[in-house]
């Protein structure tokens, strides 16, 4: 990683354009992944990304530079070049740092680093797999099993002084089986990951996940369509929390309320959502898939109330927004590498668990869908408009969970949608995802515990 | 280039390690991008990356490694890193590199006068089209983004055959965002221009598609559940093809992922699709002379009069099928391992103008947009059910925009239903396109 007196330079450089402001994000990450295709090792590959951005902010504009060629000249080059664009007085001088080391402390230790696994052994759990998804019915045809491990090093060093290093090392799995008739073929898939090394891997319950997978596939093979219209949905817990995230979670994010973008831009203190929802974004979760010690411009990350008792209580909020909005950064600036300027993002977020019982949800709707499992979802934080996808879903029919229904999508718009959440239980449990959005592919967690929407619009074939 | 240096210290190393057949591809990219917001720029952006590909066979298995780094400490990672890969590959096929087509098309895919486009072009052109996408109606609230961005990318690919190729693109890219008001009602839409030239007159009419989109699309209502016609605008449909695509690639098809597998020479949609793979296409977005593995590009029907004609293949999957690689063998970038990707991949446009779908279609609903494609499709069955928001058609004519509204169908089922096929051809960022076409049947939900 590059030594203080370069970072200074750099710095220094950085603001001879006249700025108030400058950091340097460098990075290096190492990645392997591996992945199987009906049983066999199709592809293994392993790599290594390495890089620095430059970021410069003098009031509300913004200059972001970054490359790979890491070495003194060209870095204070590219530095000089982003300093151009900003005209005003030099503000150049020499800096030094206060020095914290976040991964001595860490909210995610990693037992066994990825680099000192043999792939073979990798290979071998992902084959228990794939064996168990063929075993579980002779209709599942085709499986894919795949492993994605990276250990990024980064550091972030800023004009006031920060330095701030860490290590994060993350682990995921992909389990998919396909099942297949004289017509078509569906899938199932859950795709679990961590902030832990190999171990994840090791402790996972594989065969359970693959026996869930191909069930999965297999029921919704010879499931109906789902009917189409405007009905109560029972979404359950874990990757359901899919449904905040993006009718809600995107539009709390200050990269859109800074500019009004967001129907909730200009709401805190309002209720916003039906009292029975409250919902946190909280970034320090011990080896949650979304969790960050320090955000990737320096800020320890916090839990951050966003909604308590449908009362809009805080944004998620990064430092060029945040000075826009007259807000204080909230430990939520993330960026998937060097190559994005870091904005604020979502780390792990859910609806809090409630004091509705699963049974009384279920029991108390007389027509309606159950979504067992989600698939992803899209929003537009402006219009508040979002939609996600029913991996699995059921019928209820006076209150009893009837019939599989297949292919269906739920819309609406975010605050409509949550003014009509009107049960929540109590079994909160999170899920793990990737949120794109303008820097890049992050890694997330989404929960809640049931809920239960009193309508929503339901597309399906029926 | 310091990078053919560095492909002879590591191809020697390579071979000193035993590594039966190698490759390197490697890639170097820059870019500018000038970002307006209120009047200002705000945003300003510099970047030069590159990194290389490296991939090794040892008995007939393959192993892949990447870095973004070019010192020379990389090389023994690099070798240690194919060699662990090979071992742990289990293909049945045996791999092998390519030695190099016989001839090469010239596909133009660099112009030299972008480079007279300095950022303070860019500058103008971002602050103009915020302008008059701003003044183009009092209901535009806000526009979110406005930027203008040009790149070039440098490729080089060599390995142990003696293949050794370069190449060269670049483009310009301008996009503008912004947001509509009427009273509580908020609609954000926007539109991009990708391409090799560009100025002040483009820029404003970008402002201006993406302003009429989101103002035409206010007041919108919902649609009674039902079976309907639908006519799907060009850029829709450009969307939903390019979910499903994977569906034509012959690596789908060898792991046993695509419906279509073993339908070659069948008759797979209506007779009014033909479906190209045109990576020769002059101006296209994807136009290539060769793909990742060194084979040489070239133009072919996929659909042909609704006949399935072939898959696109790269050299591991075109062995699987005792065929040739379709010169569709592309990495999408120097990291990951090399898969199959369409180039400028599009139906072939009809002759009916959008205003004689209109009239055919009488009565029913235009979809100008679709959401959710990555989770509300499966690309494996072809099942789609996806939000979409348009306008209504009474009578052979626009009435109203329609919103909150999905549609849900079979992407397989769309291909065979065609109803009509509209002379609309367009290209989406993607490189992937449609004419606007109608169906008959389509389930709609809303209200």
């Amino acid at each position: 990683m590059l030594c203080e007196n370069i970072v200074s330079d750099i710095l220094s450089a950085a603001v001879s354009g006249g700025a108030g402001f400058a950091e340097v994000f460098e990075e290096k990450t190492v990645k392997d992944s591996l992945s199987l295709i009906n049983g066999k090792t199709d592809s293994a590959l392993s790599g290594v990304e390495a890089g620095v951005g430059i970021r410069i902010i003098e009031g509300e504009k913004v200059v972001y530079v970054y490359t790979n060629k890491t070495d003194r000249e060209s870095l204070l080059k590219l530095a000089q070049n982003g300093a151009q664009m900003l005209k005003g007085i030099n503000k150049s001088g020499a800096y030094s740092f206060d020095k914290t080391d976040y991964s001595l402390k860490t909210l995610y230790p990693a037992e066994i680093l990825p680099s000192e696994v043999k792939k073979e052994e990798i290979a071998a759990i992902l084959k228990t797999g794939s064996d168990t998804a063929f075993k579980y019915d002779k209709r599942i045809t085709q499986t894919s099993f795949s492993y994605l491990a990276s250990t990024q090093n980064v550091l972030i060093a800023n004009t006031e002084g920060l330095w701030a290093t860490d290590e994060r090392t993350r682990t995921r799995v992909f389990i998919n089986a396909v099942a297949s008739d004289e017509r078509e073929k569906q899938n199932g898939y859950f795709g679990p990951g961590a902030m832990k090394g190999f171990e994840f891997l090791r402790d996972l319950d594989i065969v359970g996940l693959s026996n869930e997978a191909a069930r999965v596939a297999v029921t919704m093979l010879t499931a109906g369509a789902c009917p189409s219209g405007r009905f109560p949905v029972i979404i359950d817990n874990g990757f359901g929390g899919v449904i905040f995230h993006e009718a809600c979670g995107h539009g709390l994010e200050a990269a859109a309320v800074s500019k009004g973008a967001s129907v909730f831009a200009g709401k805190i203190g309002k209720q916003i959502a039906n009292p029975k929802v409250s919902a946190y974004d909280d970034g320090t979760i011990v080896n949650a898939w979304g969790s960050v010690n320090v955000d990737d411009e320096g800020h320890p990350s916090q839990k951050n109330l966003l909604i308590e008792n449908g009362i809009l209580k805080g944004y998620m909020v990064d430092r060029f927004n945040g000075a826009r909005m007259g807000a204080a950064a909230t430990g939520s600036s993330r960026r998937q590498s060097y190559k994005f300027m870091p904005v604020s993002r979502m780390t792990n977020t859910y609806i809090a668990p409630g004091t509705d019982s699963r049974d009384d949800i279920i029991a108390s709707t007389k027509f309606g869908i159950y979504a067992k499992y989600m698939g992803g979802g899209s929003v537009n934080p402006a219009s508040g408009e979002f939609n996600f996808a029913v991996n699995e879903g059921y019928i209820i029919r006076d209150g009893k969970i009837c019939e599989p229904v297949r292919g269906a999508t739920l819309i609406g718009k975010g605050s409509q949608v949550l003014t009509d959440i009107d049960m929540v239980s109590s079994d909160l449990k999170l899920a793990e995802g990737m949120c794109g959005a303008s820097s890049g592919s992050i890694p997330v967690c989404v929960g809640q515990p049931m809920i239960r929407v009193k309508e929503i619009t339901v597309g399906g074939r029926g | 280039m310091e990078i053919k240096e560095f492909t002879k210290k590591l191809f020697a190393s390579a071979k000193e390690a035993g590594i039966e057949q190698y490759e390197l591809y490697y890639m170097q990219e820059g870019s500018l991008r000038v970002s307006a917001y209120n009047g200002e720029i705000e945003k300003f952006s510099q970047s030069q990356t590159g990194g290389f590909g490296f991939r090794g066979i040892i008995n007939g298995k393959t192993g892949n490694f990447y870095s973004e780094s070019l010192s020379e400490d990389i090389i023994p990672l690099a070798i240690k890193g194919v060699i662990t890969n090979c071992e742990v590959t289990g293909t049945e096929e045996k791999q092998e590199l390519f030695p190099g087509s016989e001839v090469y098309p010239k596909v133009e895919t660099y112009f030299p006068e972008l480079n007279k486009i300095s950022a303070e072009d860019k500058a103008r052109f971002a602050l103009l089209a915020e302008k008059t996408a701003k003044e183009f109606s009092p209901e535009i609230e806000s526009v979110n983004t406005s930027l203008c961005d040009s790149g070039e990318a440098e490729n080089y690919l060599a390995n142990s055959l003696g293949l050794e190729l370069e190449s060269k693109s670049n483009y310009i890219v301008a996009l503008v965002e912004l947001t509509a008001r009427k009273g509580e009602e908020v609609k954000e839409k926007g539109d991009i221009y990708i391409g090799h030239c560009f100025d002040e007159e483009k820029a404003k009419a970008l402002a201006i598609s993406a302003a009429k989109k989101a103002v035409s699309a206010l007041g919108g209502t919902g649609v009674q559940s039902g079976k309907k016609r639908v006519i799907f605008k060009n850029e829709a449909f450009c969307d939903i093809l390019a979910t499903f695509a994977d569906n034509f690639s012959g690596e789908s098809a060898r792991k046993g992922f695509s419906l279509l597998t073993g339908k070659i020479g069948e008759k797979i949609a209506s007779e009014k699709i033909t479906l190209w793979d045109r990576p020769l296409l002059k101006d296209g977005y994807a136009s290539s002379a060769f793909d990742s593995e060194g084979v040489a590009c070239y133009d072919k029907s996929v659909i042909e009069k609704g006949v399935l004609k072939t898959f696109l293949h790269n050299l591991k999957s075109a062995a699987y099928f005792k065929t040739k690689s379709t010169g569709n063998g592309f990495k999408p970038s120097y990291k990951g391992a090399v898969g199959v990707s369409a180039t400028n991949f599009f139906i072939e446009k009809g002759e009916t103008d959008f205003d004689g779908l209109l009239e055919k279609m009488q009565n029913g609903i235009i979809v100008t947009e679709v959401e959710g494609l990555h989770a509300g499709a499966n690309v494996v069955s072809g099942d789609f059910s996806l939000a979409a928001e348009g306008f209504m058609v009474e009578n052979g004519k626009i009435t109203h925009p329609v919103e909150q509204i999905t549609i849900a169908g079979n992407f397989y089922e769309l291909l065979k239903t065609i109803a009509q096929v509209g002379n609309d051809l367009y290209f989406n960022s993607s490189a992937v396109g449609s004419p606007s076409l109608m169906f008959e049947d389509i389930s709609v939900s809303g209200l």
